[in-house]
């Protein structure tokens, strides 16, 4: 008998086969291929497993954008599970200063105590990074009944106090219909706030490192003439998985990059048409040159000096899907998903830089990671 | 979990909690007034009106105490 022929999936997969895997498939209605498939077992013959070197061999950082309160980069070569944990201990775990505990002497002012204590609790806090990080620890809550300055120390509590009064303006003209003009104090910003260190906070927070609002604007209360307001505040660390007020970021998203396919030419008034569907700088406008119009099959002979449509920036691409729409296009045009291009977006909410906040995410991963490999050690002991 | 420190006095809540002590007891309460906002001190048997508007409609002032909230 003679050797069977080799089946064609015996073959290592081509760089079409491996893009096509790669591909989240975006239709008009539907959304396709969006699971994963670089695990063993999907494919007959591959090993998928994975392992450090061949993570190590795809993966790449490129930054696009890198400010203090937004960091824009792009993951390539990872799965959705690691990226999608960095993003979820991006808001939920990375520890920030915010106020916890408000004690109120004396409040006139319109707005109810507890809710300047909630509008005090949510103000982002800036400050010396080295203190912020490794000097000032957790802090443990009192027992109910306990006394609530048990458990502060310098090394876990840092006080604040705001202290202002509303009085008539004598200086201001009589008819003087601003109240900020008219009165002082009538508006109580975040900048009335005084931070008042103790111990060792001294050292780690003095001067440009001294605990203050990121926002000095953020308006807290608003007052009259004979309106008071006097309190000290508390702030401990604490998690955004606790309270919306320690997330440490404003939004941490990420989306993955579009492919847009031009299968078949477009051109002349149909390409401006094509361009209108996307987000400005997606798709650019080209001439058809001599040497495309001279190949055959190409669809572009004798169109020599027409326009054409080509893309030319995906990524800003929204995938909005209104190329789809229209009968013109079809066939023309393939939409879909880098399955594993995350373009991340980090908004700092001030505390942390948005960059230092994703090499911490990638810390926690890192130390949840080594928990779980000494209790799946203790396990098979 | 008690979300605020401030509990209302209670009869049986000892010296702390208590406004009737016997040790001092007020003659002398202070009132704002409802029409004019003007600070009222009332005698024991004094009518509950405003020494300056006659308005009749006094407010108790706030606590003098701290109280305590979460920011949350």
């Amino acid at each position: 008998m003679a050797p069977s022929k080799k089946a064609s999936w015996t073959n290592a997969p081509d760089a079409e086969e491996l893009e096509k895997r790669n591909t989240v498939g975006i239709h008009k209605e539907t959304v396709t291929h969006n699971t994963s498939v670089d695990f063993p077992g999907h494919v007959p013959g591959e090993d998928e497993a994975f392992s450090l070197d061949r993570f190590r061999d795809g993966f790449s950082v490129d930054f696009h954008q890198n400010d203090p309160f937004h960091a824009s980069f792009s993951l390539m070569g990872i799965d959705a599970s690691l990226s999608n944990a960095f993003r979820r201990i991006l808001i939920s775990e990375i520890p920030t200063l915010a106020v916890e505990n408000v004690f109120i002497e004396i409040n006139t002012s319109v707005v109810q105590d507890e809710v300047l204590a909630h509008r005090l609790g949510l103000i982002p806090f800036k400050g010396g990074k080295e203190g912020l990080h490794n000097f000032l620890k957790w802090h443990k809550k009192p027992e109910p009944g306990e006394d609530a300055y048990k458990n502060s120390y310098d090394w876990n509590t840092v006080s604040l106090e705001l202290n202002v009064k509303c009085t008539l303006n004598e200086d201001a003209d009589p008819r003087e219909d601003d109240p900020r003009k008219a009165y002082h104090n009538a508006h109580v910003y975040a900048r009335d706030i005084v931070f008042t260190p103790t111990g060792a906070q001294e050292q780690y927070f003095a001067g440009d490192d001294a605990i203050a609002p990121v926002h000095p604007d953020i308006l807290i209360a608003k007052m009259r003439p004979g309106q008071q307001i006097g309190l000290t505040m508390h702030m401990h660390k604490g998690i955004g998985a606790d309270h919306a007020k320690f997330s440490p970021v404003a939004t941490a998203s990420y989306r993955l990059m579009p492919i847009i396919k031009i299968t078949r030419p477009i051109l002349g008034a149909d390409a401006e048409k094509f361009q209108k569907c996307f987000p400005d700088g997606v798709i650019a406008l080209d001439k058809v040159s001599a040497k495309e119009a001279a190949q055959k099959g190409s669809g572009y002979e004798s169109h020599v000096g027409e326009t054409k449509a080509v893309v030319a920036d995906p990524m800003r691409d929204t995938v909005s899907r209104e190329c789809l729409r229209h009968p013109e296009f079809e066939g023309k045009v393939k939409l879909g998903r880098r399955r594993d291009h995350f373009i991340f977006s980090i908004e700092s909410s001030g505390q942390w830089d948005s960059d230092e906040l994703f090499m911490e995410s990638v810390k926690h991963m890192k130390l949840k990671c080594k928990k779980l490999e000494q209790q799946v050690m203790d396990m098979v002991r | 979990m008690v979300r605020e420190g401030y509990q209302p006095p209670t009869a049986g809540a000892g010296p702390r909690g208590s406004t009737h002590t016997g040790h001092e007891v007020r003659t002398q309460m202070t009132y704002i007034c409802g029409d004019c906002g003007s600070r009222v001190s009332l005698a024991k048997d004094a009518a509950v009106a405003c020494n300056q508007c006659m308005g009749r409609v006094l407010y108790k002032e706030r606590t003098k105490r701290m109280v305590q909230f979460e920011a949350r």
